[in-house]
């Protein structure tokens, strides 16, 4: 996601970029299956127990599918473990253009508010930056990758630069006129998606086409639709000339000069013979992934950094966010049934963040914002509907109501005791120090989480919705950690070295030419789909990069 | 709850929640897939012959063959073999058998006379009255429960059942989210 970023970036401006990918290269041929029919798949598309067996972890995230598990990692090969009473639920895939293929492509900027809110409240840091500072590098990244949305001038919820929005359906039209009237600090809008509904002729440069509204994205996109970073900024980079693409290829250490404090280079193991080797460099930008990435700071200390690389804070590692959900509702909406869908929506609606900002809250600080859909229920309901013959089936023809389901994503505090840390003794058949993640939520997302559905059941019930179903909010739990596979914050930027592993152009502050901008540098998480704000950063980073190397400074 | 029922409203629950609206059907992956077979009965595997002729005749009296295919036609019998031959292990192999016997001797005629035996109007006469009081409650059969979901997921999924009964569009080209019904009447197979 964000290293294609910096590969693009770090490219179109005369650099020599080495891409060192520790999975292997992926070809649409090979490796995407979206041209698959319902009646092609395997079994009723039922997980295998040997998908149970060899993928325990990655086989209960709904994007696994009998056609899509090459997009996963075996939870075998790739072990980790969580620390005494956590469940943290880490979810990968290891291949070119990593979990750009898999992601849910949901796209939205973070605002001054989030940008501010550490400051605000005192939870963790003051973020170094502020809306203002990363604003044109969404305009950027938005108008490049290409993002479909509507103008609404919220201001929790900056617009962007898009292409046209997918439709409502009647059903949510209608929802969105009961919530809205009913809450009147709520809003109900189409989804912000990084799938081209118009594209631009930079996009169709590259081979990428318009949306076929088939929904088959965790399939990989033949069309090039969505963004990937196989769609988009590596092809980009691929044609400077100046990018090589260094598959099954595993970082493990970054190696620094100690006489000279830079890094000079990477240790690497070749993933199929397991040797290693040394790849150098000017400037190192690391992208692995947030639990990666902390990986192999932790494994490169040294001397002059006992504690891992450019750890001087003690921050690195520290600080795991994600983004809490548990918060679900469902709901029959009565009416419209004259009306119907055409095509596959791959997205659906977004209620922006209103606790703690048009709507108070008791419990908790931050916020939550939520993601559903209304569409006519279809054939699976006759699975489990009384009835046999004609009749029988002749009802499943026919569309069933609309049913409305939604989930809340809500922000995670800032908190030093959620961390990952390198087992002591065990390893992976690489060599590599098994990660031990210790990560827990706490009042402030419990209380959340509880809210969440109690907001859920007054939409709900405003929008006139029957058999509605919520978890118990007294009672309810968030999901456990990493479901909701935003992992941010383990090296975190800031405006003191004392407390923060990265400056405001997330380069270290010990080793100054050593760059991270996958989730790691997350100084909080807003309540947002936080990918479109990795693009934005790694764009920043890397031409700020570009200017030091320029300027000699690096 | 057998742990495939489970998975399969995991499954659901996430089409709701996370409104992915493609859906369970939206795609496939096999290549070895059971695409074409429409026969009924002829597939070698884990169930024997007198099993398959159960399986077929309960199938295609829950889902008969109207204008477009019934469950046999569609497939489903072939379907539920491979299922069972190459996908369940020994316990939903035996969970199915035991299942299987149950039910023929529950639809087995107070005069003796099996299920496969009946016409197709008896058959609907009598698997409609067990249906109706499995949903009823006043039958336990959790076995027919999972049955009937796995047929009317073979049928719905399978090519006959997605293209002929339903509508099936491979790449709808553009998402248009309020059309009148009359001019899509049938419900999206994907």
């Amino acid at each position: 996601m964000s290293g294609g970023w910096v590969a693009k970036e770090m490219s179109e401006q005369g650099f020599k970029v080495a891409v060192i990918e520790r999975g292997r290269k992926v070809t649409v041929e090979k490796d995407y299956t979206d041209f698959i029919d319902p009646w092609d798949a395997e079994h009723l598309n039922r997980k295998t127990d040997q998908d149970r067996e060899e993928y325990p972890v990655q086989s209960k995230v709904y994007a696994f599918q009998s056609y899509t598990k090459q997009f996963w990692v075996k939870d075998k090969e790739h072990p980790y473990e969580n620390a005494e009473g956590t469940d943290f639920r880490w979810l990968r895939g290891y291949h070119e253009g990593g979990r750009s293929i898999m992601w849910g492509r949901q796209s939205y900027r973070m605002s001054e508010i989030d940008f501010e809110a550490n400051a605000r409240d005192g939870h963790g840091v003051d973020w170094p930056v502020r809306y203002d500072d990363i604003k044109p590098w969404y305009d950027y990244v938005e108008r490049f990758a290409g993002i479909s949305g509507s103008m609404e001038g919220l201001d929790i919820l900056p617009d962007g630069v898009f292409q046209p929005p997918h439709d409502l359906t009647c059903a949510e039209l209608d929802f969105k006129a009961n919530v809205e009237e009913s809450f009147p600090g709520r809003r109900v809008i189409p989804g912000r998606v990084a799938n081209l509904t118009e594209p631009t002729q930079e996009q169709m440069d590259l081979g990428r086409g318009r949306c076929q509204a088939r929904n088959h994205c965790f399939q990989g996109c033949s069309f090039g639709a969505y963004f990937s970073s196989n769609s988009a900024t590596l092809p980009a980079a691929r044609r400077t000339g100046n990018m090589t693409l260094i598959s099954d290829t595993a970082v493990h250490k970054v190696i620094v000069d100690e006489t000279t404090g830079r890094a000079t280079g990477v240790e690497t193991v070749d993933i199929a013979s397991g040797e290693t080797k040394v790849i150098t460099a000017r400037v190192v930008f690391l992208n692995a992934g947030t639990i990666p990435t902390s990986m192999i700071m932790l494994n490169s200390a040294n001397a002059a950094a006992p504690n891992g690389l450019a750890n001087s804070s003690g921050m690195l590692g520290k600080n795991m966010m994600d983004h809490h959900s548990g918060a679900r509702g469902s709901a029959i909406l009565p009416g419209n049934l004259d009306k119907h869908t055409f095509g596959r929506r791959p997205n659906g609606f977004y209620i922006p963040r209103f606790r703690n900002h048009t709507e108070e809250a008791e419990g908790f600080v931050r916020g939550f914002g939520y993601q559903g859909g209304a569409m006519r229920e279809r054939w699976w309901t006759s699975m489990g509907k009384e009835g046999v013959g004609a009749d029988f089936k002749a009802a499943g023809r026919n569309p069933g109501p609309w049913r409305i389901g939604m989930i809340a994503f809500g922000e995670v505090l800032p908190n030093e005791q959620n961390h990952i840390r390198l087992h002591p003794n065990k390893t992976d058949k690489w060599g590599f120090p098994v990660p031990v993640l210790d990560v827990r939520w706490g009042d402030n997302e419990r209380n959340m989480v509880r809210q969440a559905i109690r907001d859920t059941r007054a939409m709900l019930e405003a929008a006139g919705g029957i058999d509605i179903e919520t978890d118990d909010p007294e009672t309810a739990e968030p999901a456990p950690p990493g479901i909701g596979i935003h992992e941010m914050g383990t090296a975190r930027m800031g405006r003191d070295p004392a407390s923060s592993v990265l400056n405001a152009w997330n380069q270290s502050w010990d080793i100054p030419n050593l760059f991270i901008t996958d989730g790691s540098f997350m100084t909080s998480g807003g309540c947002q789909n936080p990918s479109l704000t990795y693009m934005a950063f790694s764009a920043r980073a890397a031409n700020h990069a570009a200017e030091l190397m320029k300027e000699g400074a690096l | 709850m057998t742990d495939f029922m489970l998975q399969r409203r995991q499954v659901f629950q996430s089409l709701i929640a996370l409104s992915a609206v493609g859906g369970l059907a939206a795609c496939g992956g096999a290549q070895d897939a059971p695409s074409g077979q429409v026969s009924g009965t002829a597939a070698p595997g884990y169930f024997n012959a007198s099993e398959m002729a159960l399986i077929a005749a309960v199938a295609q009296t829950i889902i008969p063959m109207t204008e477009t295919a019934g469950a046999v036609q569609a497939g489903v019998p072939v379907t539920l073999q491979n299922l069972a031959t190459d996908w369940g292990n020994a316990e939903f192999q035996q969970y199915w058998r035991d299942g299987l016997t149950a039910l023929g001797t529950a639809l087995t005629s107070e005069g003796g006379d099996s299920f496969t035996s009946l016409s197709p109007s008896e058959r609907e006469t009598a698997l409609s009255a067990y249906d109706a009081g499995v949903f009823a409650g006043t039958t336990e059969d959790g076995f027919y429960r999972d049955f009937k979901a796995t047929v009317v997921q073979a049928y719905y999924m399978s090519e006959p059942g997605a293209t002929e009964e339903l509508a099936y569009e491979p790449v709808p080209g553009e998402w248009i989210g309020c059309v009148p019904l009359s001019d899509f009447p049938k419900t999206w197979a994907t």
